[in-house]
């Protein structure tokens, strides 16, 4: 094989070469984050705990369970602790457009409920024992430069407080952790401190709980706690849905739709107009070389050489091509995993993702340099030459 | 001792356009190895369809090629090409040098064929350059060579794997006169010093002055012989 040859001819139409490499490599980008996005939420939903179950409205999840439901919930057998959530909805006074979540929560059970989670900074002791403190992410902690001790105000959506200044908490702990089921960005205060300011008149807001988290004790079967928990409540005075964690995930995830399914489409039609492109660059490089490779055909060379020379270029653009779209994915990692930690913790580009953004190129190179490269190889060199004129 | 050349009955038929058209009639030619031949005739007598079939670029329809000892008709597709990497140049109307590769790269092309080092490929491609008198023209690209330069640079690319068999068509075809002489000058230099056997295809009576016989061709059958050397003695 003349690889003098093959690179001279990549290089010999830099700006088309150039385009070429740069579609791939945006195509490449592209599926790569889709695939990261993917593997990130079958990583979310892996990594859900089972001994974890949810308990929210059988009617949705945006409406508030009773207060008095946790009572009840305590007296199914095998569940060794519950938590409340709240979503709070609140917005960072100095950063009105970013986002990351805040929850009222119990932090009596929460921690020793959730050990993927370790605190990193501070002191969960005295998180729990401060009414107004709270627990933050450490990458949120890191993108607004909190420390310990610290007081931050969030202004509430959901619940106002009635003097019209936001809610400071102050924070106590900064934790992290080693699951891609738990993020590292949330927020999380005293539930206690949320209803208190509601039922003394000192903030608005719905009266109720979010969700109750369950924690079944080992050598309980979690399906008999769910079976149980939805039992207790089937003639109401509101009904519930009890699930695991992974499928309280699962069903939070197609709020949007059917994602994957959704993110597979638009990869594949990336794929299909990427595979036209390069089609069409190594149709036009083997029509333009009709009589180079009539000239290599004269000197002995044979028409599998030549077929592999258009093969092979089709490889060597989408290779670059490849390369360049690994290197931006790898670039854009960090940034995209901090804008998605809120609802896709496990998002994450690792060997698989690039594996397959490389035998996808590759895969495109190969096709699209089989149709030009079996018409070099079929091309007579008399024909070729007669071309010339 | 260079290859001769025998064509026994070597016909040669192509079909355009739903019409078959008769280019070689049963030829009988044979030529002596080591001699300049010049190739004429008028347009359609089949020069370039000969060439081609000696150069083992096409295949006859009846009839027998024999170049040296090798019945071009025993060979397949691959087989002609290998033969072809060893044993003939060739030399084109329109020089045809990649336009992407040096000149010393365009002449190094057919020795990637040949069990040759990369170093042993770059001093034979720089011989062969400095025999056409280019060897300060080594790293240039074709466009930036004249069409005297370029077609020589072709023909030290046909004579770089030292075939024994050179065939040109219509080389100077392209070339103003004085240039044209410069290169006809070195194919028959080639001829004499290194008993080349050279088929040349030319419409230039003149161009044809410079070989030792002139084989005419007329509608696919053999003309008439000219002897230059026999006609030089006599004057």
């Amino acid at each position: 094989m003349p690889w003098q040859l093959l690179w001279r001819n990549v290089l010999g139409h830099p700006v088309r070469s150039l385009l070429t490499v740069g579609a791939v490599a945006v195509a490449v980008f592209l599926v790569c984050m889709l695939q990261a996005v993917t593997s990130g939420l079958s990583r979310t939903l892996d990594a859900a705990a089972a001994n974890r179950l949810l308990v929210q409205s059988a009617v949705s999840l945006f409406v508030d369970l009773p207060l008095a439901y946790q009572q009840k919930l305590a007296s199914i057998p095998g569940i060794d602790a519950i938590c409340k959530w709240q979503w709070f909805g609140g917005r960072y006074e100095q950063d009105k457009g970013g986002f990351f979540p805040q929850f009222g929560i119990d932090p009596e059970t929460f921690l020793v409920s959730y050990p993927e989670m370790t605190v990193v900074d501070g002191d969960y002791a005295a998180f729990q024992k401060e009414r107004t403190a709270c627990m933050v992410g450490s990458d949120t902690a890191t993108k607004y430069g909190w420390k310990v001790g610290q007081t931050v105000p969030i202004t509430g959506t959901i619940f106002q407080r009635t003097d019209g200044r936001p809610w400071e908490f102050t924070v106590r702990a900064i934790y992290t952790s080693t699951s891609a089921a738990v993020d590292k960005i949330s927020l999380y205060f005293h539930y206690d401190y949320l209803r208190e300011s509601v039922e003394q008149g000192g903030a608005t807001g719905p009266e109720g709980v979010g969700v109750y988290m369950l924690r079944v004790t080992p050598g309980t079967d979690p399906l008999t706690v769910q079976q149980a928990a939805d039992a207790l409540f089937e003639n109401g005075p509101q009904r519930v849905q009890t699930t695991t964690e992974a499928e309280f995930n699962r069903q939070f995830i197609s709020m949007l739709g059917d994602v994957p399914t959704l993110l597979r489409l638009i990869g594949g039609a990336v794929l299909f107009a990427i595979f036209f492109a390069v089609l069409n660059t190594m149709l036009m490089a083997g029509r333009e070389r009709t009589r180079d490779l009539g000239i290599m055909k004269a000197l002995g060379f044979t028409d599998r050489t030549a077929g592999l020379l258009l093969l092979a270029e089709s490889l060597a653009l989408c290779a670059i091509g490849a390369a360049l779209g690994l290197l931006l994915g790898l670039l854009a990692e960090a940034p995209f995993a901090m804008m998605t930690a809120a609802f896709l913790p496990g998002f994450g580009f690792d060997r698989d993702t690039a594996l397959l953004g490389a035998m996808v190129a590759l895969g495109v190179g190969m096709i699209a340099g089989i149709l030009p490269g079996l018409r070099a190889a079929r091309l007579t060199t008399v024909d070729a030459l007669r071309e010339v004129g | 001792m260079a290859s001769a050349i025998i064509l026994r009955s070597v016909t040669k038929t192509y079909t355009r356009a739903g019409e078959s058209l008769r280019v070689l009639d049963e030829l009988d030619l044979q030529m002596q190895g080591g001699t300049f031949y010049a190739l004429m005739g008028p347009s359609g007598s089949g020069k370039t369809t000969l060439l081609n079939l000696v150069g083992g670029l096409d295949t006859a329809d009846a009839g027998e090629v024999i170049v040296g000892d090798t019945d071009l008709g025993t060979l397949d597709g691959s087989q002609l090409a290998a033969w072809r990497a060893r044993n003939v140049g060739f030399v084109f109307q329109g020089f045809n040098l990649l336009p992407v590769l040096t000149a010393r790269e365009n002449v190094e092309l057919p020795l990637l064929l040949a069990p040759l080092s990369k170093a042993e490929r770059r001093a034979q491609a720089e011989r062969a350059l400095e025999l056409v008198g280019l060897s300060d023209r080594m790293d240039h690209k074709p466009r930036e060579l004249s069409g005297g330069q370029e077609q020589r640079v072709a023909i030290a690319r046909a004579i770089a794997s030292d075939p024994e068999v050179l065939l040109a068509d219509e080389p100077t075809g392209d070339l103003d006169r004085t240039t044209a002489g410069t290169v006809l000058d070195l194919l028959q230099r080639l001829n004499r010093e290194l008993k080349k056997t050279i088929l040349m295809v030319t419409h230039d009576p003149q161009a044809a002055t410079y070989a030792d016989q002139v084989i005419h061709l007329d509608k696919g059958k053999l003309g008439r012989i000219d002897d230059n050397r026999a006609a030089a003695k006599r004057s």
